[in-house]
C-alpha cells in the first residue's frame, strides 16, 4: 500500500515535470521566435494580414503622426510638472491649478482627436473589412476602457433621477 | 501382570461400546462453508486495493513511456500556443504605447 502511494506521487511528480518543463520550453521559444520587439507595426501586419505595400503606406502615416503625438504629450508632460509644483492648495493656487487642468484636458482632447483621425487614416489604407475591424478595435482599447468607467460610475452614483 | 482384554473378544461389549459413542450435530451449512473454504485458499492473491492495481499499470513500460509521450506533445502544443499569445498580446501593447501613449494602461 505505501510503495503503491510512493510510485504514484512519484509518476506524478513526473509527468508534471515533464508537460511543465516541455511547456516553458515551447512557450519561450514561442514567443523568442514570432516577437519583434523594435517594430511598432509588426501587431499590425501580422493581426490584419497586411501586403508589403500597404504596411508601406501605414509606416508613412505612422512615421509623420508620431511626432505630432510625441509634441502633445510633452506639453502634457510639461503642464502635469507645473501642477505639481504648486504644492499644497491654497485659493489663489487653486485657481492656477484649474486653469493648468483645463489646459490638460484641452491637450488631451487634441491628443485624442489626432489619435481617432490616424485610425481613419490608417483604416483608409488597409482592405475596407480590415480596416473596420481595425478601427473598432483600435477604439475599443484606447477609448473603450474610458467609456465603460464613465458608464459603470454612472451607474454606481446613484445620481439617476427617476422620471 | 495384568490380563490383557481382547474387544474382539466379547462382542456384545463391541456393541455396547458403538453404541455409547456420541455423534454431536453438524454446524448448520457445514458442508457449503467447507466447500467454500477450500475454493478461497485455492485462488490466486490479488491485488489488495485500487492503489495497487493502478500502480502496477504506470509500472508498465508500454504504458509510462505513451503517457510520458501524450504529457511532453500536450506541454509543447499548450505552451506554443501560449507563447503565440502572448507575443501577439506584447506586439499590440508595443504599437499601442507608440499611437496612443495616453490611452494604454
Amino acid at each position: 500500500m505505501k510503495r503503491s502511494l510512493v510510485i504514484l506521487l512519484g509518476a506524478l511528480a513526473l509527468g508534471a515535470g515533464i508537460f511543465g518543463g516541455a511547456y516553458f520550453v515551447a512557450h519561450r521559444a514561442s514567443v523568442l521566435c514570432c516577437a519583434r520587439p523594435t517594430d511598432d507595426l509588426d501587431w499590425l501586419r501580422t493581426e490584419f494580414h497586411l501586403s508589403a505595400a500597404e504596411l508601406a503606406h501605414i509606416r508613412e502615416l505612422h512615421e509623420g503622426y508620431l511626432p505630432q503625438c510625441a509634441t502633445i504629450c510633452a506639453k502634457i508632460a510639461a503642464k502635469k510638472i507645473e501642477l505639481d509644483s504648486l504644492g499644497t492648495i491654497g485659493t489663489n493656487r487653486t485657481a492656477a491649478a484649474q486653469v493648468l487642468l483645463q489646459d490638460i484636458a484641452a491637450l488631451r482632447t487634441q491628443c485624442q482627436s489626432q489619435m481617432l483621425q490616424h485610425f481613419v487614416m490608417v483604416s483608409q489604407a488597409m482592405p475596407p473589412a480590415q480596416g473596420q475591424r481595425y478601427l473598432a478595435e483600435m477604439k475599443r482599447l484606447t477609448l473603450g476602457e474610458h467609456e465603460q468607467m464613465e458608464q459603470s460610475m454612472s451607474g454606481n452614483t446613484g445620481h439617476e433621477h427617476p422620471h | 501382570m495384568k490380563e490383557k482384554h481382547d474387544s474382539t473378544a466379547d462382542p456384545q461389549l463391541s456393541n455396547l461400546l458403538r453404541a455409547a459413542r456420541v455423534a454431536p450435530p453438524m454446524p448448520p451449512r457445514f458442508a457449503p462453508s467447507v466447500w467454500h473454504r477450500i475454493e478461497k485458499s485455492e485462488t490466486p492473491a490479488t491485488s489488495a486495493t485500487w492503489l495497487d492495481a493502478l500502480a502496477t499499470l504506470i509500472l508498465r513500460p508500454r504504458f509510462a513511456l505513451s503517457t510520458a509521450a501524450a504529457l511532453l506533445l500536450a506541454g509543447v502544443f499548450l505552451g506554443t500556443v501560449a507563447g503565440w499569445q502572448t507575443a501577439r498580446q506584447e506586439a499590440q501593447l508595443n504599437y499601442l504605447t507608440a499611437v496612443a501613449p495616453h490611452f494604454v494602461h
